[in-house]
């Protein structure tokens, strides 16, 4: 496998997923009423994607890292052209257990790959590299975001992310995995 | 070829939500409904200068254009905004021009807050006669509000004021007090800032003193006779005010109350004079935000000011500090709801049939979420135009929280209609500077020069100078 291609991958939906994530909170503020609404925002996200983890779990060996993956980037570009429409609370709910199912994908993906294809004996320093230049990835794209929300909407932003995460899912046609074992 | 469909299904929905985002929910309504009262607001220009603040007449002279004046704002009715017109934000113009230490007086431009007097005039052993309650207003919106605190010796703010200076809507500067342009004088103190642009004032100042609280628990009934009896004729009662309950074990019916008086033992007063800061906003704010949610929170809240209030009975504190009573635990956040005030004045001698009145309008609206209701008292004073105080009153002011959306404002305005209507049945009136709900008639009822201060609006400014929302809603 390209490993190379992988953290640019991760990279990339690195970028994505961090454009939205602190900006995120002031569409909910705008939407939302509490801050015990957003507590459920966020409860909702992490209970979903706990329900979520054990069928995944199954699932990647059977069909494949690369394919959950194809179905992250190309579930969170879909998905985050439902944000900007979401004008009531119960809008956001529904989105954050789509975006709990999605997130429990990716995180399993994530490791999943990581523990196949990392070489045990120099693990630390492989995975060192990895989280380097997804960092820098998240962070870059989260200092940029700052200065262009003052430009754009927080819509805009979504639909930037979305396209994003779409690249990411024509990045993944040039990751060479090899297929499950059955 | 999977992917390629991907793609197109993609681009699809891409193009679906981007139709439906820019034709349905991107209007310009949508964030309009955070506020009571949208307008537009064309230049902020902080008046640094009073020459800067001419060329500002001067200019919207010119131009055509209203200008609105505007201080820290709370004021809740549109008195600092006209849709399309120039607000002047008097903030930055905040200077402590003089205090003399042997006439007691201090003189400061408008846009000094009250706190920036306090700390002006502390070192020197000197306090204001009469101050707002809170201490994080300017002196230009407290005199324009014509505001009144805890205070029950020195009269009305406006009897403090020594003299200012206003300048009118032809850039003029002219000098106003008891003695000069008196016409002009009552009428810009609770003029709402439709008179001029108050530019500095200098005010009456008294000693700093050492008091003693007292605190005291009644019901309603017995708290007329508690006050002319234990506060009004002890000469050493000096500031005074009364809560009554909103919690539902003990509703518009439990009282206590927090005098000060002169202490003892002045000899002790250095020991104190430190300008206290806000501390532990976030126990009175845990008890507020209970309160917002339902009865059993009104209920914690109610018994966590009962004991606080027991707990500070016998405590020595400066007549500085007393007048610079916490307001940060009362900020409050919330896009979908916003908490408002209502001010009621009832004569001292109708109080106790009033309450009974008040709690039954307010016990036919459940879902009336009443925060809080401090009374305070107001000695008569009819000198300002606008006065509310015809007798001497006591003062009921009320803390509400309500959504900001049309139904929940016309539910809020059937209530406090009503409350009004109670209200001027006993001989009372209402406070000024809160959101529009009352209506033109109940203005006139409470104020009964209404008429004469907009005619004198009319004849001092008739080009409209200045201009605010309040003028536009109650101009007979």
């Amino acid at each position: 496998m390209n490993y190379k291609r992988f953290i640019y991958y991760q990279g990339t939906i690195g970028m994505a997923s961090s454009m939205i994530f602190p900006f995120y909170i002031l569409l909910i503020k705008n939407v939302g009423n509490s801050y015990a609404q957003f507590g459920w925002a966020y409860g909702l996200f992490a209970l979903t994607a706990a329900l979520c983890y054990p069928l995944i779990g199954k699932y990647a060996d059977h069909v494949g890292d690369k394919t959950l993956l194809a179905v992250y980037s190309w579930g969170m570009a879909i998905l985050l052209l439902f944000f900007p429409l979401a004008s009531e609370v119960w809008h956001v709910y529904i989105l954050q257990v789509f975006m709990g199912m999605l997130g429990a994908v990716q995180k399993n993906s994530e490791k999943t790959v990581l523990a196949r294809y990392v070489t045990k004996e120099i693990a630390g320093t492989q995975i060192g590299r990895y989280h380097v230049w997804t960092s820098v990835a998240t962070a870059v794209a989260v200092i940029a975001t700052g200065y262009l929300i003052d430009f754009l909407t927080i819509a805009s932003i979504f639909y930037v992310a979305s396209l994003v995460f779409a690249w990411s899912g024509m990045l993944l046609l040039k990751l060479n995995m090899p297929e499950p074992q059955q | 070829m999977k992917t390629a469909w991907m793609v197109l299904l993609y681009l699809f929905i891409f193009g679906l939500s981007l139709y439906f985002y820019s034709t349905q929910l991107n209007g310009p309504t949508a964030d309009l409904h955070q506020r009571l009262l949208p307008v537009e607001i064309k230049t902020i220009k902080a008046g640094m200068s009073e020459d800067e603040l001419q060329k500002i007449v001067e200019d919207a002279k010119q131009g055509g254009d209203t200008l609105s004046i505007a201080g820290m704002q709370h004021s809740q009715g549109g008195q600092t905004v006209y849709p399309d017109g120039i607000m002047i934000d008097m903030k930055p113009y905040n200077q402590i021009i003089e205090v003399n230490e042997e006439k007691k007086t201090v003189m400061v431009q408008s846009g000094a807050t009250w706190a920036n007097i306090q700390e002006a005039i502390n070192p020197y052993g000197l306090s204001l006669k009469v101050s707002q309650s809170q201490n994080i207003f300017t002196i230009g919106g407290s005199l324009s509000v014509n505001a009144h605190g805890l205070d029950i010796r020195n009269g009305s703010l406006a009897d403090t004021v020594v003299s200012m200076r206003l300048m009118n809507a032809d850039g003029e500067i002219l000098q106003l007090s008891p003695q000069e342009n008196t016409e002009l004088f009552y009428a810009a103190l609770g003029g709402y800032g439709l008179f001029g642009i108050i530019l500095d004032v200098t005010l009456q100042l008294t000693d700093d003193e050492l008091y003693e609280t007292d605190t005291a628990r009644m019901t309603y009934s017995d708290y007329p006779s508690y006050f002319k009896q234990h506060v009004q004729k002890n000469p050493d009662a000096k500031m005074h005010l009364a809560r009554i309950s909103i919690a539902p074990e003990s509703f518009m019916k439990d009282m206590y109350a927090i005098t000060y008086k002169t202490a003892s033992d002045q000899g002790q007063l250095s020991a104190y004079q430190e300008l206290k800061t806000e501390n532990l906003v976030a126990v009175p704010k845990f008890f507020l935000g209970l309160s917002r949610i339902n009865e059993a929170g009104k209920d914690s809240f109610w018994n966590a000011q009962k004991t606080y209030t027991k707990q500070i009975d016998g405590n020595l504190v400066s007549r500085n500090n007393v007048m610079r009573s916490d307001s940060e635990f009362m900020e409050y956040d919330n896009s979908r709801k916003t908490e408002i005030l209502q001010e009621y004045f009832v004569p001292v001698d109708q109080f106790e049939d009033y309450i009974p009145e008040m709690k039954a309008v307010l016990e036919a609206h459940p879902d009336f979420n009443l925060l809080n209701v401090t009374i305070r008292y107001v000695e008569q004073n009819e000198k300002a135009v606008l006065s509310y105080a015809k007798e001497d009153m006591f003062s009921l002011v009320l803390l509400v929280n309500q959504g900001t959306d049309a139904e929940s404002i016309e539910k809020t305005q059937q209530v406090v209609r009503e409350m009004i209507d109670v209200t001027l049945a006993h001989n009372g009136s209402y406070y000024l500077p809160y959101f529009g709900y009352p209506t033109k008639a109940q203005m006139q009822a409470a104020y009964p020069k209404t008429e004469e201060f907009f005619e004198l609006k009319d004849r001092l400014d008739p080009e409209h100078r200045f201009m605010n929302l309040f003028y536009e809603e109650y101009r007979p």
